[in-house]
């Protein structure tokens, strides 16, 4: 507040005086892509709490059944996690095509993302049914428990993120995924990439340290 | 002005009122801390009490700012309404002073806070006395070590801690199924029972004489009535319980027709003989029930448990602390834990009423939940045992020679 | 500044370009009275009213409790509830209070009042606002169905595992608990996502962040603790969930858990949730007292620090809950030392408040009041706070009366004072009428005199040892008389209440005498206030501003336009409130149209939270509607064509054909229409 504006006396907001001009937002992102960063960071604290529980409890069978480290099949999972990896590839692939305006390459990436992500799903339920097989349910013991609640809970949502994607697939399929929705695109490879490093980080704690 | 100097004198006095009320007549106040009766609980009442002085002083100069300054600075009635006062947006000197202040306070208070934390902290010696404290839904069992091997498992009791007075107790406080609390307002802080975790703790008493306390995490339905009481004997008095407390109860034949015989009877055939134990009676088909402590084994977390009674008569309280045992009167409290050693005595003293009352039904004296929900939990406390009349007489007789 | 009406997920509404017909099926709805129109409302000043409105419902229920536990401790050996019925009773007290009370009345006050303060027109996700609302309602009831259907949860308010687990609590309540916690939970999240995105995203030209309200900068930073508090209370509540429905080993110590693993979980979530519910609180004293004393808040910049400050801080000061629990030396003394140093921002701001106070020219109507008693019984709180810091002492006072207490005169004399303050002062603001100035004096009087006596006493009794959650208590341990002046404030507190309510009654009553028939409207600008809020008519328009406030003055935008230093250096008045204040009378602001989805996927959740509990295929019927809802609201059409739902008459359909037409920016469009 300067004494020039004082100066001007009473301010009685007058017609014409809104300012046309300013920005949209105040940080210049859409409300949306700021509001799915505010999100995912609000889903750190959810898979750290997970993580920690894990870590916790990881070395606990005592009552009975195997330990998740002692029944993975790194090799395995080694392999759908890159499966995971390279759908982000994919998804970086088909924001930037949809950002071109080439709505029909976009669309093939994006259904190429959201099948690799079905692969990765199909990977879990896999693994799932042979840790179960192999004597390791839910509830056999506290490691186990907190192992498929930490992965379950990725794999909900990576086929949340699936869901997305194929919706889009159908938006564009009905020509409705043009360039003027590119940061809707965006937005979803946004939560996308964060399941991948989410992953990134499960696998490495869970499977890779001994 | 005469309002506004009454309203200030007004709030130191309530504080001071407040402080009287809250430390005054400790005769009647078996749990007020601030009248400690260890060293412990004298360590932290004596980092307390100038806390609360400086709070205090705080309280007083924040309370009277309070009623000061909105008062001094009140509209006038002849005041212009369009002239507002002066716009002070802040003063950074003053600012930085109440930051500044406020936080050097603390960090005094906070070094003094630091050390108390590990002086508490510090082991008792080796010679100490050693107790592993169990808490369970809804009593307290004492295991003894007294041969230092690191089994407690020289005496087994409950209700009541026995310590020698004016030494050092070792308590390593664990938990059968939920979460309680162990305090013993006078003598130390509180220390959670945690199942599957051993917490240190330690005990002093100055004197001899009987401190309450009571279970102070929410350990469901009978929380309230999970009541704690050490009880200090001098060293010799103590020596004597000790060994008390190791001599085992005698069995009695089938064709032994007095009373308490006939007692006996009705504890091994009834349903109490599965879960309470009297060393010489039944203490050998438990053994594993006992030894192990209970936390691992499936099916005893939540029932299977009761006080070992084989010197029930040793206590002064039974249902966990529930009800008095030896009657509450002057002259039977100060024959201490002997109150039954004397038949005169034990006929004088015992609250016969209460322990029949709670033989007839126990889930009516005290909530507890000890009809097993299929498929969710089992037994919780003890069930209604549908005894006659007859065979309350008859247990009652057998527990008083449960000396 | 777009007002954007897109969900969570980002899904893209029908009416894009090149695409006249929208994909959704349903038109949205166009109600603007009667009870359609709040079901279906996006404003978020009804929202923020039925929050309101919702709270003190609550309020009265958690109160009741309340009033069932003091008669219980009475006196001694009280028979008036089992200990069955106890325990459940102060578990829903507990929670209640927190979770259905505090939590959404400040809720109700950020989400009226954040939009106008920082010149906006809603927030920036009307139709999730709502469905935050309506989850809150969904986990409230919930939560209390457990009443009706059986068994309340009965494992405290904190619900320490093993105790919770389903071998010492075979009941359902503790489901319930847990169902109805995360509903509310998620409405907490949807909450903090949306104003966050509105603080940081919608102010009005020339707010810097360093310009806005005290309110909305304690609101931004309740906002991100909700944001990282709030998923860690969710994992630990899905770990007892699993545990409980489908035996999973998290609290399971007969296979080797630690019962240390909730308790750390949840205090993590627990104490930052302490600064959620008084963050607001203090937000809404520093708007009380500026205007009251008729100066600005005093050390603005330490003020929004200082709140920032506890934000950080109180991520690392959980385990002050802990003392007790046997974490070790260490571990105490660290917590103890960062515990000390949380005091240091709050007295700033107990000091700053009395400092905006200084100077002054107070006038004692009835809001300053409850702010005024609010920094004292606040005071009262965190002293006693500090001496919770001192661990060792801490190890008599956890689990005692000193400590409930502590949190009353925190959360009650601290938080609740000044939501009742608010009442008063926003009142006309929010409903065009006055609460009685005498009626509220009264009521703060009764109110102040009650909780005194109620909660006075137990730091006695806590130091006599009494301990908390216990049904009963013995005769002869010294308890009976304060025991017995705390039931009788507590019965004054009931009056107090009661108080409010005829006052809110009469009010009512005779504004509408006053008014003969015609709508309610109070004068503008009634307190001489100094935020944007007060720029708006009473009661403010649905479109909020009629023009969007360019901000040239900084913090105190009002006030600046409404005083000026005249040649003798006083501030003295240049402009009537008549003259600065809007009228409100715009009619051609085109709004978010109200939408029936967020009811109907909120309306789905009960029905999960009963299946899972009961019978799954409830919850997979809840599940279909949570999902078809997600879909319709999704594919709703974002802006109805054919009319706004407040201005029928406008002549001005929506412009199309822009980049994002689904979130048509309302401010251009109002600029066109010009």
């Amino acid at each position: 507040m300067t004494d020039a504006t004082l100066a001007e006396g009473p301010v009685v907001v007058a017609p014409g005086d809104y300012d046309d001009d300013h920005p949209v937002t105040n940080t210049g992102l859409s409300n949306n892509k700021l509001a799915m960063w505010v999100f995912l960071a609000s889903e750190c604290l959810l898979f750290g709490g997970l993580i920690s529980t894990y870590l916790l409890y990881k070395d606990n069978n005592i009552s009975g059944g195997p330990l998740p480290r002692q029944i993975y099949d790194i090799p395995f999972t080694s392999i759908s996690s890159f499966v995971l990896l390279t759908s982000s590839l994919t998804m970086v692939l088909a924001v930037s095509a949809i950002a071109r305006g080439e709505e029909r390459r976009g669309r093939t990436w994006l259904a190429t993302t959201a099948g690799l992500g079905m692969v990765f799903i199909s990977g879990q339920v896999y693994e799932f049914q042979t840790f179960v097989r192999e004597g390791m349910g839910f509830t056999t013991n506290a490691a186990s428990s907190a192992f498929f609640t930490l992965t379950g809970f990725h794999g909900v949502h990576v086929t949340m993120g699936i869901i997305m994607l194929v919706s889009l697939v159908v938006l564009s399929l009905r020509g409705r995924l043009g360039v003027e929705r590119a940061e809707t695109v965006e937005i979803v490879g946004l939560y996308w990439h964060f399941v991948d490093v989410v992953w990134i980080l499960i696998f490495t704690v869970v499977y890779l340290i001994p | 002005m005469s309002r506004r100097s009454q309203m200030r004198r007004f709030a130191p006095l309530v504080g001071v009122a407040l402080l009287l009320a809250a430390c005054g007549g400790n005769q009647k106040l078996p749990q007020n801390y601030l009248d400690p009766k260890g060293p412990a609980a004298r360590t932290i009442n004596n980092l307390f009490m100038p806390v609360l002085g400086v709070a205090g002083v705080v309280f007083v100069i924040v309370l009277g700012l309070c009623l000061f300054v909105p008062l001094k600075f009140r509209a006038r009635k002849d005041a212009d309404e369009d002239v507002a006062p002066r716009q002070i947006h802040g003063n950074f000197a003053l600012e930085i002073g109440w930051t500044i202040v406020p936080a050097l306070i603390l960090i005094v208070i906070g070094v003094f806070t630091l050390k108390t934390v590990f002086t508490l902290s510090k082991e008792p010696p080796k010679t100490a006395l050693s107790v592993e404290v169990i808490g369970q839904q809804w009593w307290w069992e004492y295991r003894y070590d007294l041969d230092r091997d690191g089994k407690f498992d020289e005496i087994v009791t409950a209700n009541d801690l026995v310590i020698p007075a004016g030494e050092k107790v070792k308590l390593t406080i664990t938990s059968r199924d939920v979460i309680h609390s162990f305090w013993v307002p006078k003598l130390n802080g509180k220390r959670d029972a945690v199942p599957g975790r051993k917490h240190p703790l330690w005990l002093q008493a100055d004197k001899p004489g009987e401190y309450v306390g009571q279970c102070t995490e929410f350990c469901g339905l009978s929380h309230a009535e999970m009541r704690i009481k050490a009880v200090a004997l001098s060293r010799s008095a103590f020596d004597d319980w000790t060994k008390r407390m190791q001599r085992t109860a005698p069995r009695y034949s089938a064709d032994d027709t007095s009373l308490a015989a006939q007692g006996y009877q009705v504890f091994t055939q009834q349903l109490c003989a599965s879960c309470h134990v009297i060393n010489g009676v039944n203490d050998k088909q438990t053994k594993k029930f006992t030894a192990d402590g209970g936390i691992k084994t499936p099916g005893l977390q939540v029932s299977g448990r009761a006080p070992n009674l084989t010197h029930l008569m040793a206590r002064t309280t039974f249902a966990g602390g529930k009800f008095y045992l030896r009657k509450n009167t002057k002259e039977c409290n100060a024959l201490g834990l002997n109150w039954a050693q004397k038949p005169a005595d034990l006929q004088r003293c015992i609250d016969r009423t209460a322990l029949e009352a709670w033989l007839r039904n126990p889930p009516g004296q005290k909530a507890m939940a000890p009809e097993p929900v299929p498929g969710r939990t089992g037994r919780r406390g003890m069930p209604n045992l549908n005894l006659s009349e007859q065979q309350i007489d008859q247990l009652v007789a057998y527990l008083e020679t449960l000396k | 500044m777009a007002l954007t009406e897109t969900g969570p997920l980002a899904l893209p509404s029908g009416d894009g370009a090149g695409s006249p017909r929208p994909l959704g099926v349903f038109a949205r709805p166009r109600t603007t009275h009667g009870w359609r129109s709040w079901v279906t409302t996006v404003d978020h000043k009804k929202i923020g009213i039925m929050y309101g409105a919702t709270a003190l419902f609550f309020f009265l229920v958690g109160g009741m409790e309340a009033l069932l536990i003091r008669l219980q401790l009475a006196t001694p050996n009280g028979k008036l509830l089992s200990a069955d019925l106890y325990n459940q009773v102060f578990t829903m007290h507990g929670t209640t209070m927190v979770f259905l009370v505090v939590m959404p009345l400040g809720a109700g006050f950020m989400n009226y009042l954040v939009p106008l303060q920082i010149g906006a027109r809603d927030v920036a996700f009307p139709r999730l606002n709502a469905f935050g609302f309506w989850c809150f309602l969904a986990g409230g009831l919930v939560l209390n169905s457990s009443w009706l259907l059986g068994h309340a949860p009965d494992g405290g308010w904190f619900m320490y595992a093993p105790n919770s687990g389903v071998q010492f609590s075979p009941t359902h309540g503790i489901d319930f608990w847990n169902m109805g916690l995360l509903f509310t939970g998620i409405a907490s999240l949807t909450g903090a996502i949306n104003l966050i995105t509105t603080v940081l995203n919608m102010r009005a030209p020339g707010m810097s962040m360093f310009k806005m309200p005290v309110f909305t900068w304690m609101t931004l930073v309740t906002q991100f603790l909700l944001l990282f508090a709030i998923p860690v209370l969710t994992a630990a509540q899905f770990l007892l969930m699993f545990d409980r429905l489908f035996g999973a080993k998290f609290f399971d110590v007969s296979a080797g858990a630690d019962p240390l693993l909730w308790e750390n979980l949840f205090w993590i979530f627990g104490h930052p949730e302490v600064y959620i519910m008084i963050l607001p609180a203090f937000g809404l004293v520093s708007e009380i007292l500026p205007v009251f004393s008729r100066k600005p808040i005093f050390g603005y910049p330490f003020m929004v620090f200082s709140g920032i400050a506890i934000g950080v801080m109180g991520w690392g000061v959980w385990a002050h809950h802990m003392f007790a629990s046997g974490i070790g030396p260490y571990s105490v003394a660290a917590f103890s030392m960062s515990t000390m140093l949380i005091a240091v921002p709050t007295g700033i701001k107990v000091f700053n408040w009395i400092a905006t106070m200084w100077g002054g020219q107070v006038r004692f109507k009835a809001p300053m009041l409850y702010a005024i008693g609010m920094v004292a019984m606040f005071t009262v709180g965190g002293l006693s706070g500090v001496t919770h810091a001192v661990s060792p002492a801490d190890t008599q006072q956890t689990d005692t009366y000193y400590i409930v207490a502590h949190f009353h005169y925190v959360l009650f004399g601290g938080a609740l004072f000044v939501f009742v303050g608010g009442f008063y002062y926003y009142w006309p603001k929010v409903f065009g009428y006055f609460l009685s100035d005498a009626g509220g004096k009264l009521n703060f009087w009764i109110l102040f005199v009650g909780f005194n006596m109620t909660f006075g006493p137990m730091h006695i009794l806590g130091l006599r040892g009494q301990p908390r959650r216990v049904y009963t208590y013995r005769s002869n341990y010294g308890y009976e008389f304060w025991n017995m002046v705390s039931t009788i404030g507590a019965i004054i507190i009931g009056i107090s209440f009661l108080v409010l309510m005829a006052n809110i009654a009469i009010g009512y009553a005779r504004a509408k005498r006053l008014s003969a028939g015609g709508p309610l409207t109070a004068p503008p600008d009634p307190w001489d206030a100094r935020s944007l809020e007060w720029l708006t008519a009473n009661p403010t328009p649905v479109h909020n501003f009629d023009r969007v406030p360019t901000i040239r003055f900084g913090l105190d935008e009002l006030f600046y336009r409404k005083y000026r230093e005249d040649e003798g250096g006083r501030l003295v008045r240049v402009a009537t409130a008549e003259e600065v204040v809007e009228k409100g009378d715009r009619t051609d602001v085109h709004l978010p149209s109200p939408s029936y989805w967020p009811i109907v996927v909120a309306f789905g959740l009960p029905f999960v939270g009963w299946g899972l509990i009961y019978n799954l295929w409830l919850a997979l019927v809840g599940g279909a509607v949570v999902v078809l809802g997600i879909f319709g609201w999704a594919l709703e059409p974002s802006v109805d064509d054919e009319g706004g739902p407040l201005h029928p008459d406008h002549g001005q359909p929506p412009t199309t054909g822009e980049s994002g037409a689904a979130e048509a920016p309302v401010e251009q469009e109002a600029a066109l229409v010009d």
